[in-house]
C-alpha cells in the first residue's frame, strides 16, 4: 500500500510536468498559429470586410444628384422590397430562382451520367475525363462570347438545325441559350466532384450485391446514390450558391434584355449605370440574405442528413 | 480573442482608411501654384492609333506640362465605370476626360467637372448643337472635341435617288426584297444604341422624351406614338429583319458591309469599312440624310466632350490642353488621320478634307438639324426606361400605345427620383 502510494507520489508530478509541458507547448502552437493566420485576417478585413461594411453603410443613405448623401434609414430597402422599385426586384429575384433551378437540376442530371460513365473502366478514361473537363477551364466570359457568336440570328445553332430563331431577342429563346451555356460549362464541375465521390465507394459492396443478386438499377439506387449523396449535395450547393450570383452569363448574351435581367446585373445597374450606390447597396445585401437563407435552408432540410451520415459511419467504424 | 480579432479588425480597417486618404492626396505630386503641371488624359480605346501622335505634339510645345495618355477599354459602357469610380473616390487621377455627351449634364450636376470658360471653347466656330451638349445650367463643363450624328448609308448601285421620307423608304424596300436582301437595319438590341434609334423615329416625327429643361415628362403624345409606330411597322413588314432587335453597331455595319442590307443607319465611322478593299459594297454605296415623315429625319446627336476633373491638381494646364484639342491644327488631324468629324462647322467645307471623306457636306448638313440626346442628370435611368419600352414594342409584346403610356410612367419616375 505504502509502495503504491509512493508509487503513485513519485508519478503523479511527473505526469503533471508532462501535462503542463503538453499544455504549454499547446499554447505555444496557438500563438503561433494565430501569427500565421494575421496577415491573411488582414488581406480579409480590408479587402472584404471594409467593402461589405461600407456597402451595407452607404445603403442607409439616399442618392441624390447635386447634395451629400442624406440618412434614410432603411428607405432603400423598402422601395426594393415593396416601393416604387419592387416591380424591377422581385422581377429579377424570379428570374435569378429561375435560372438557378433549371440549371442545377439539368446539370445534376447531365453530371451524374458522366461521373457514372468515367468512373468505368475503359481505354482513354484519363484522356476524357481530361476534355470533359474543358467546358469548365474556360472563363465564362470567353465561354459566354462564344455562345454569343453561336446563338447569332446567322450564327452556328441556326446553321446546324436550319431554323431561324433569333436567341438574343425574344424571351424564352433568351433564357435557353443561358440555360443551354450554362449547363454545357458547369456540368463538367458537377461530374468531377460526383466522381470522386463514386470511387471511394470500395468495388467490393458492388460484388456483394452482385453475388446476392441486385441487378443494375438496384445497385445503382441503393448503393451508388446513397453513398454519393454527400458529394452529390456539395456539388449542388455549390452551383447553388454560383447561379444565385450569377451574372456575366445572362449580363454578354442579353445584357439583361428579355427578362433576363439577374439580382447582380440588376445591382451593377443600380450601382454604377444609374449612379444609385445607396441603393445598389440595399440591393447587394437584399441579395447577400436571399442567397445566404436559401444556402442555409439547403443546408438544414438536406445537408444536415450528409453530415450525420459521414458522422454516423465514422463512429461504427470504430465500434 | 474574439473581442481582441474585433479590435484587430477595426483598428485595420481604420488603417485601410487612412491609407486610401493618403494616396488620393499624393497623386498630384509637385502641385504648383498657378494649377500648371503634368496631366493626364484618358480617352477611350483609341482605333487609329494616331493619338500619340497628337498628344506628342502638345508634349513638345510644353515640355514641363507634359500630358499622359491613359486608354481606356473600348466600350462606352467601361470608360463611363472607370470615370465614375474615379470621381467618387475623388482622386483625381485623370485631369482630362474623354466624356460621351451624354454625361457632361450628368457629370456636372454631382460637382464632378470644373466649369470652362465659353469664348474659349464655345465660340462661334463651334457646332452649335456640340456647344449645347457641353452646357448644363448656362455654364459649360466640356470642351466639345468631336461630333457624331448617324447617316443613312444605301446601295447605290441598287437605289439610285436615297429616300427622304419614311414612305420612300417602304417602297424601295420591294427593291431588297427582289435581291433577296434586309431593306434596313439599325441598332435594335436593348441597350444606348435603341435609345438613340426610338429618338431619331421619334423627334423626327414630332415628338419628344422630356421638356427641354429635363423636369418634365412629353413623350405621351400623337407625334411619339407615330414615330414609335414606323419602326414597329418596319419590324411587322419584315423590312427591318427580325434579326436587328440583337444588332448592336458593329452586327448592323457587318450586315451592310456584306451585302446582307441595303439601308443601314448608323455612324460615319463605317465609311471607312465599306470602302475598304474586301467590302462587298465597295464603290457601291452612298450617304444621306435619314429619312423622316416628310422629308430627311433629326438625327441623334453624338459626340465627346473633353471634361476637366474638378478633382484635378493642374486645372490650368487640363483647361489649355482642351482649348489645344479644339484648335483648329488638333481637329484637321482628327479629320485627316482619325476619320472623326470636328466640331469646328469650317472644316467641312475645307477641299483639302472633303476630298478624303466625301461625306462631309451631308454630314454638316446632317449635323445642323441634328437634336442632342435627352440632356438630363438621370439620363441613364432615362435610357434605360426607353430602351426597356421601346424594345418591348418592337418585339410586339405591347402595343404602341401600351408602351408609349408606360414610358411615360417609367421617364416620371425615372427624373423625379431624389
Amino acid at each position: 500500500m505504502s509502495v503504491r502510494t509512493g508509487d503513485s507520489r513519485a508519478f503523479v508530478p511527473r505526469a503533471s510536468t508532462r501535462r503542463e509541458r503538453a499544455s504549454g507547448r499547446k499554447e505555444n502552437d496557438g500563438r503561433f498559429a494565430f501569427w500565421l493566420v494575421v496577415p491573411a485576417i488582414l488581406v480579409l478585413t480590408v479587402v472584404i470586410g471594409y467593402p461589405v461594411i461600407a456597402a451595407l453603410v452607404r445603403s442607409l443613405f439616399s442618392d441624390p444628384i447635386a447634395s451629400a448623401p442624406r440618412f434614410i434609414g432603411l428607405d432603400n430597402y423598402f422601395s426594393a422590397l415593396w416601393g416604387v422599385n419592387s416591380g424591377k426586384f422581385w422581377d429579377s429575384v424570379g428570374v435569378t430562382y429561375f435560372f438557378a433551378a433549371v440549371t442545377i437540376v439539368l446539370e445534376t442530371a447531365i453530371g451524374l451520367g458522366m461521373a457514372l460513365v468515367m468512373n468505368q473502366a475503359f481505354r482513354g478514361r484519363g484522356l476524357l475525363r481530361g476534355v470533359v473537363l474543358v467546358p469548365w477551364a474556360v472563363p465564362t466570359a470567353v465561354a459566354a462570347v462564344l455562345w454569343k457568336w453561336s446563338f447569332d440570328p446567322v450564327g452556328i445553332i441556326n446553321a446546324l438545325t436550319g431554323s431561324h430563331v433569333v436567341w438574343t431577342g425574344s424571351d424564352w429563346p433568351s433564357k435557353a441559350a443561358i440555360v443551354i451555356a450554362d449547363t454545357w460549362k458547369t456540368s463538367p464541375f458537377i461530374a468531377l466532384l460526383i466522381l470522386a465521390g463514386l470511387q471511394i465507394i470500395p468495388g467490393e459492396v458492388y460484388e456483394a450485391a452482385k453475388i446476392d443478386g441486385a441487378g443494375a438499377f438496384q445497385r445503382f439506387r441503393l448503393i451508388t446514390l446513397p453513398l454519393v449523396r454527400p458529394a452529390l449535395l456539395v456539388a449542388i450547393l455549390f452551383r447553388l450558391l454560383d447561379t444565385l450570383r450569377m451574372y456575366d452569363l445572362p449580363a454578354i448574351l442579353t445584357h439583361g434584355a428579355n427578362d433576363t435581367t439577374t439580382l447582380s446585373i440588376l445591382v451593377v445597374q443600380a450601382t454604377l449605370n444609374e449612379l444609385k450606390p445607396g441603393f445598389g447597396g440595399a440591393l447587394s445585401t437584399l441579395t447577400f440574405l436571399l442567397i445566404f437563407v436559401t444556402a442555409y435552408a439547403f443546408v438544414r432540410l438536406l445537408g444536415v442528413n450528409a453530415v450525420e451520415a459521414q458522422i454516423g459511419g465514422g463512429r461504427g467504424g470504430k465500434r | 480573442m474574439r473581442r481582441r480579432l474585433t479590435r484587430l479588425g477595426m483598428g485595420l480597417a481604420a488603417v485601410a482608411a487612412a491609407a486610401t486618404t493618403l494616396t488620393a492626396c499624393g497623386t498630384g505630386g509637385g502641385t504648383t501654384g498657378n494649377g500648371t503641371g503634368p496631366i493626364t488624359f484618358a480617352s477611350g480605346k483609341d482605333l487609329t492609333g494616331a493619338m500619340p501622335q497628337l498628344l506628342a505634339e502638345w508634349n513638345k510645345l510644353h515640355p514641363d506640362q507634359k500630358v499622359t495618355f491613359i486608354e481606356l477599354s473600348a466600350s462606352p459602357d467601361d470608360q463611363r465605370n472607370s470615370f465614375v469610380q474615379d470621381l467618387q473616390a475623388r482622386s483625381g487621377k485623370y485631369d482630362v476626360m474623354w466624356d460621351d455627351v451624354v454625361w457632361t449634364s450628368e457629370f456636372a450636376a454631382h460637382g464632378w467637372l470644373e466649369p470652362l470658360d465659353k469664348a474659349q471653347v464655345g465660340g462661334p466656330d463651334v457646332l452649335p448643337a456640340a456647344v449645347d451638349t457641353a452646357t448644363y445650367q448656362g455654364k459649360m463643363y466640356g470642351a466639345p472635341f468631336m461630333t457624331n450624328s448617324a447617316l443613312l448609308y444605301y446601295r447605290s448601285d441598287l437605289v439610285p435617288k436615297p429616300p427622304t421620307t419614311w414612305a420612300e423608304l417602304q417602297a424601295d424596300c420591294a427593291i431588297a426584297k427582289a435581291h433577296d436582301m434586309a431593306c434596313y437595319v439599325g441598332q435594335f438590341a436593348q441597350y444606348e444604341g435603341l435609345t438613340v434609334n426610338a429618338a431619331e423615329a421619334i423627334t423626327s416625327a414630332g415628338g419628344s422624351f422630356l421638356s427641354p429643361d429635363g423636369s418634365k415628362v412629353t413623350v405621351d403624345s400623337p407625334q411619339a406614338r407615330a414615330g414609335l409606330q414606323h419602326l414597329v411597322d418596319m419590324f411587322r413588314s419584315g423590312n427591318i429583319p427580325a434579326a436587328a432587335l440583337t444588332y448592336q453597331e458593329q452586327e448592323s455595319a457587318n450586315a451592310f458591309v456584306t451585302g446582307k442590307a441595303m439601308f443601314l443607319a448608323n455612324w460615319p465611322y463605317v465609311y471607312t469599312a465599306a470602302s475598304a478593299a474586301g467590302s462587298a459594297v465597295q464603290g457601291k454605296f452612298g450617304m444621306a440624310q435619314l429619312p423622316g415623315p416628310n422629308g430627311p429625319g433629326i438625327a441623334s446627336l453624338g459626340g465627346i466632350d473633353l471634361g476637366v476633373s474638378a478633382f484635378s491638381k493642374h486645372k490650368q494646364t487640363a483647361k489649355d490642353f482642351v482649348a489645344w484639342m479644339q484648335s483648329e491644327s488638333s481637329q484637321r488631324v482628327l479629320v485627316k488621320v482619325m476619320n472623326q468629324a470636328s466640331v469646328l462647322t469650317k472644316l467641312y467645307t475645307d477641299p483639302d478634307l472633303t476630298k478624303a471623306s466625301p461625306y462631309l457636306p451631308t454630314l454638316q448638313k446632317a449635323e445642323l438639324t441634328a437634336v442632342p440626346r435627352l440632356k438630363t442628370p438621370n439620363y441613364n435611368a432615362v435610357s434605360l426606361a426607353i430602351q426597356k419600352n421601346v424594345y418591348a414594342a418592337l418585339q410586339g409584346k405591347v402595343s404602341v400605345d401600351g408602351a408609349v403610356k408606360q414610358l411615360a410612367a417609367d421617364l416620371q419616375q425615372a427624373i423625379s427620383a431624389a
